[in-house]
């Protein structure tokens, strides 16, 4: 075993974190208030591949491995979160198609996630789902050679986006569930105003309204009755995104705490000094180092394994783990900032805003841990 | 038979290289090679004695190929084995040259002289971006030196002396001059300072630099920043840059503002006179450079020193 | 247009730390110096325009294999790494012509590139050192290049003066940091990196001899003594009495 990065990856994650400082640091202001990217930005990200990075190059994407993919979100993430959950979304859904998809939907679809001015989105969520799969209620009537899909997804990132949806709807007929792939604001697509988010904002969620949706019958994406076990491996695959983002927003709010107990002084003396911050700055070292640690063996868990769903408990775990620890972190960063760790003017109030919505994302924490659990007990 | 050959492109550049070969004991038979255009600059350098010149090199200065073989003969010719030059952008690219033609070893950016055991001349120079002072001697026979400008004491003038043309081959070159021009710069020329307010990454917010604009006025002094600032940044111009990449600098006073302290800047601000630096991390290298340390947020205290510097003396 | 950058390893400066005002190196990571990534962005940009080829040349004792993947991820075709164990700490004149053996060995160029000096040493000699070794006419302290046909037209940019320069190609020029902004690579370009030929050559496969350092001898290496006292100013009222009594016009 060795915990060393490749020089490869060293470099992506140095040119992920070169960008992020140079070009999204001073734009985080206007990201955080306009709750918009500015398009400069995604332009540059595209320039750098972030965009698709475990797709074939054929298609437009970089060919990278996960552990390439969560040093180069975390590096983002890290600087402004928001940006980061832009690219994830794309990522995961960029990757169902290349593992799900026809050669005529992967030539079709995945470039446009590729190109930085079209993004692509992945549409499951519900009002009525809540986390529940089995309570999807949007539906798709077969006519002839097209489906006509209707319903509602919730909180749906880059949905503002042109670029294409991957949409899960129930089939009337059959009743079996299947995922479909079509383009953004086709007939009958609209969305919502945006969701008024407390934290990670630049990708902001939308409600997708599907309002007679017709699609060809090829827009089926992996085959009747798959959807499901399309869910489970963009289920796993989402999560690693999730968890290198909320890794990136640790390191921020543990760099953030370390910085202040080093500058900010206390009768003369910088409150590093004191025990009560080393206990800080110990407990926020360990909890990053476990999470970093264990986030970087989920990528090499996953560029291993055939069936990405196989990771799913892995994957699922490693969310929980690393989304919860960071809203410890940043609460321990907090707590050495003392009263102006609430001040606006200090970068760690805005983290504690972000960090707090990991744990509630992408499948809440007591859901995932029922999941977990499970897969472990199966054996 | 002298030991310093000293060349000067410049009237200004001659009474420096003089007085580092000066304190080396190389006193008034020191060479001195004048290669700078016209008449009047000619005249000025006279101004510390007897000159050399190679006629017709006023006019190749921009070929350093020509102008480092040109030099090289006049070594030979007037057997000087410490060959003295500016480390100027000019002298140092030159210098290298003329270094490989003589087979010499050369140090640039040299900022002290002094002899070492047989009387071998030790050369201090910064390295690792200004990290540490490196001592280093040559060891070949003959020695190529670029002197740092502003680190020596100037030579009195000895009185005007003869102008000797020195009759050796300017080698022929290809690198055409088609346009000199004066640079284009920022009015304010740091470097020539007599007070700096230089602000690094630790003032944060940009508004904040209004505050200081004003704390510079009532000090009489000029805005500088280190190179993030200007550069990843953008709040102010690159040649308000002081250090390694920027301007080497040597005010009166300079205050420093949320600077760290990192090599790379300090090598530009350690020859000022009185250094005093106002910043949260009482750890920061900048504090073992400094006279005085005020240890503060500079977005609490920017308000009022503002406000107490402008409201004027009492 | 065949494109020579010379590229040299450094110590990464802002992970150096003193120790009893000695530099201490160990486990400090070696990366491209700045000025040398901006030359190779000019490169870069030079070689686009003429369906050129860049071949990045690198001396030192260390791994460069590692260290140079930096550089063919930003956009430079082949490299050829000059290793050996005499390069270590090696005089501006060995490097020279390690570097003009090298440059040989590739066959001919018509524009061989360094930064105007590296981070750490800062000597700005080898370009000059070269450019005689090879006799091909030179121009240091570049702020820009352009093809014109067959001549390049180069901005010499000196403490005072701008000099526009005409140079018939083979030429050697040291670059200023700001002639180019040098490009993060993508992830597409680091992964190709990996693919480039970098060939690794010794001194002796080269032919350079045990005579070619000009002999620079270091004494000593150490943090400079500052000497100030750090008095600490107790309050703003102080502060502002002591910047009163220090600055040069009196103060407001």
């Amino acid at each position: 075993m060795d915990f060393q990065l490749t020089k490869e990856e060293q470099l992506i994650q140095g040119a992920a974190r070169e960008f992020a400082e140079k070009e999204i640091g001073p734009a985080v202001e206007e990201i955080v208030s306009s709750n918009r990217v500015p398009e400069e930005i995604l332009a540059g990200l595209r320039e750098l591949d972030l965009f698709a990075l475990p797709v074939p190059e054929v298609y437009g994407g970089a060919e990278a491995g996960y552990v390439c993919y969560i040093l180069a979100m975390e590096q983002i993430a890290r600087v402004c979160p928001g940006v980061a959950v832009i690219l994830s979304v794309n990522n995961l859904a960029a990757a169902a198609v290349n593992i799900f998809g026809t050669e005529e939907q992967k030539k079709r679809y995945i470039p446009q996630g590729t190109r930085g001015d079209t993004a692509f989105s992945f549409a499951f969520t519900e009002p009525g789902t809540g986390s529940d799969p089995k309570q999807l209620a949007a539906t798709a009537k077969k006519d002839g050679d097209h489906y006509v899909l209707n319903g509602t997804k919730r909180f749906i990132t880059n949905s503002s986006y042109r670029g294409p949806i991957i949409v899960f709807a129930r089939e009337t007929e059959t009743d079996q569930v299947n995922a479909f792939i079509l383009d953004k604001f086709c007939e009958g697509y609209s969305v919502s105003e945006p969701w008024n988010k407390m934290g990670v904002k630049g990708a902001p969620l939308h409600d997708v309204y599907l309002r007679d949706v017709r699609i060809p019958a090829e827009n089926v994406l992996g085959g009747l009755g798959k959807g499901f076990w399309i869910l489970k491996v963009a289920m796993a695959l989402g999560k690693i995104g999730i968890s290198s983002i909320f890794l990136g927003a640790m390191l921020a709010a543990y760099e953030d705490g370390l910085r202040y107990a080093v500058e900010k002084t206390h009768r003369g003396e910088p409150i590093a000094k004191f025990q009560a911050i080393q206990m800080a700055v110990a407990d926020m070292f360990m909890k990053y180092e476990s999470c970093r640690w264990m986030t970087y063996r989920l990528g090499s868990l996953a560029e291993r394994a055939k069936d990405k769903g196989d990771i799913l408990k892995d994957s699922a775990a490693t969310k929980i783990f690393v989304t919860e620890t960071a809203v410890d972190v940043a609460r321990i960063s907090m707590g050495i900032h003392g009263s102006y760790g609430v001040m606006e003017d200090y970068r760690i109030s805005r983290l504690w805003k972000d960090v707090i919505f990991g744990p509630q994302v992408e499948g809440v924490s007591h859901l995932l841990k029922v999941l977990v659990a499970g897969e472990i007990l199966r054996k | 038979m002298t030991e310093f050959l000293a060349v000067a492109w410049k009237a200004g550049e001659v009474p420096e290289l003089l007085g580092a070969a000066g304190t080396l004991g190389g006193g008034d038979e020191t060479a001195l090679l004048f290669l700078g255009g016209d008449e009047e600059a000619r005249q000025a350098a006279a101004r510390w004695g007897a000159l050399h010149r190679i006629p017709g090199i006023e006019t190749r200065l921009a070929d350093t190929g020509s102008v480092a073989g040109a030099l090289a003969g006049a070594q030979k010719a007037l057997f000087a084995p410490v060959v003295l030059l500016p480390s100027t952008r000019r002298g140092k690219e030159t210098a290298g040259r003329l270094a490989q033609i003589l087979g010499a070893g050369v140090l640039t950016d040299v900022h002290r002289m002094e002899r070492g055991e047989g009387g071998a001349i030790c050369c201090h120079r910064y390295a690792l971006g200004g990290a540490a002072v490196s001592v280093q001697r040559i060891g070949t026979a003959v020695q190529v030196i670029a002197l740092d400008p502003g680190s020596f004491e100037a030579a009195p003038e000895r009185g005007p002396g003869p102008v000797n043309e020195l009759s050796v081959p300017l080698p022929e070159g290809s690198v055409v001059l088609r346009e000199a021009r004066p640079r284009v710069r920022d009015t304010v020329d740091i470097a020539a300072a007599d007070c700096l307010v230089a602000v690094g990454l630790g003032l944060d917010r940009k508004e904040d630099l209004a505050l200081v604009e004003r704390l510079a006025r009532a000090v009489g002094g000029e805005i500088a920043c280190s190179k993030p600032v200007a550069t990843d940044r953008k709040w102010l111009p690159e040649d308000r840059i002081i250090g390694l990449s920027g301007k080497k600098c040597r005010p009166a006073l300079a205050v420093l503002l949320g600077i760290s302290g990192q090599v790379q800047f300090t090598v530009g601000i350690r020859d000022a006179k009185t250094i005093l630096s106002v910043n949260t991390d009482e750890n920061a290298a900048i504090m073992t450079l400094s006279d005085y340390v005020f240890i503060a947020d500079l977005r609490e205290i920017l308000p009022e020193l503002a406000g107490k510097m402008d409201a004027g003396p009492g | 247009m065949r494109i020579a950058v010379a590229m040299k390893p450094v110590p990464d400066l802002l992970q150096i730390r003193m120790k009893d005002r000695r530099p201490v190196l160990e486990d400090v990571p070696v990366v491209l110096g700045a000025i040398d990534r901006s030359a190779l962005e000019i490169a870069v940009e030079l070689k686009e325009k003429t369906s050129g080829h860049i071949v990045v040349l690198m001396a030192g004792d260390g791994r460069l294999e590692d260290t140079v993947k930096e550089a063919l991820a930003a956009g430079a075709d082949e490299a050829l790494l000059i290793r050996d164990a005499r390069l270590n700490g090696a005089d501006g004149s060995l490097s020279a012509h390690a570097l003009a053996a090298g440059v040989r060995k590739i066959g001919p160029v018509d524009l061989l590139l360094f930064g105007e000096g590296s981070t750490d040493n800062y000597s700005g000699q080898v370009m000059s050192r070269v450019s005689e070794i090879l006799g091909i006419p030179q121009a240091g302290y570049v702020r820009d290049i352009v093809v014109e046909g067959e001549t390049l037209i180069v901005t010499r940019s000196l403490e005072d003066e701008e000099e526009i320069l005409e140079i018939r190609p083979p030429a050697a020029f040291s670059v200023l940091s700001e002639i180019r902004e040098p490009r993060i690579p993508s992830v597409t370009a680091i992964l190709k990196a990996r693919k480039k030929p970098a060939t690794v050559l010794s001194l002796d496969e080269l032919g350079v001899g045990t005579g070619s350092g000009a002999g620079v001898e270091t004494v000593s290496t150490l943090a400079p003594m500052t000497g100030r006292k750090g008095e600490r100013i107790p309050s703003l009222e102080e502060l502002v009495r002591v910047l009163r009594k220090e600055a040069p016009g009196g103060g407001a």
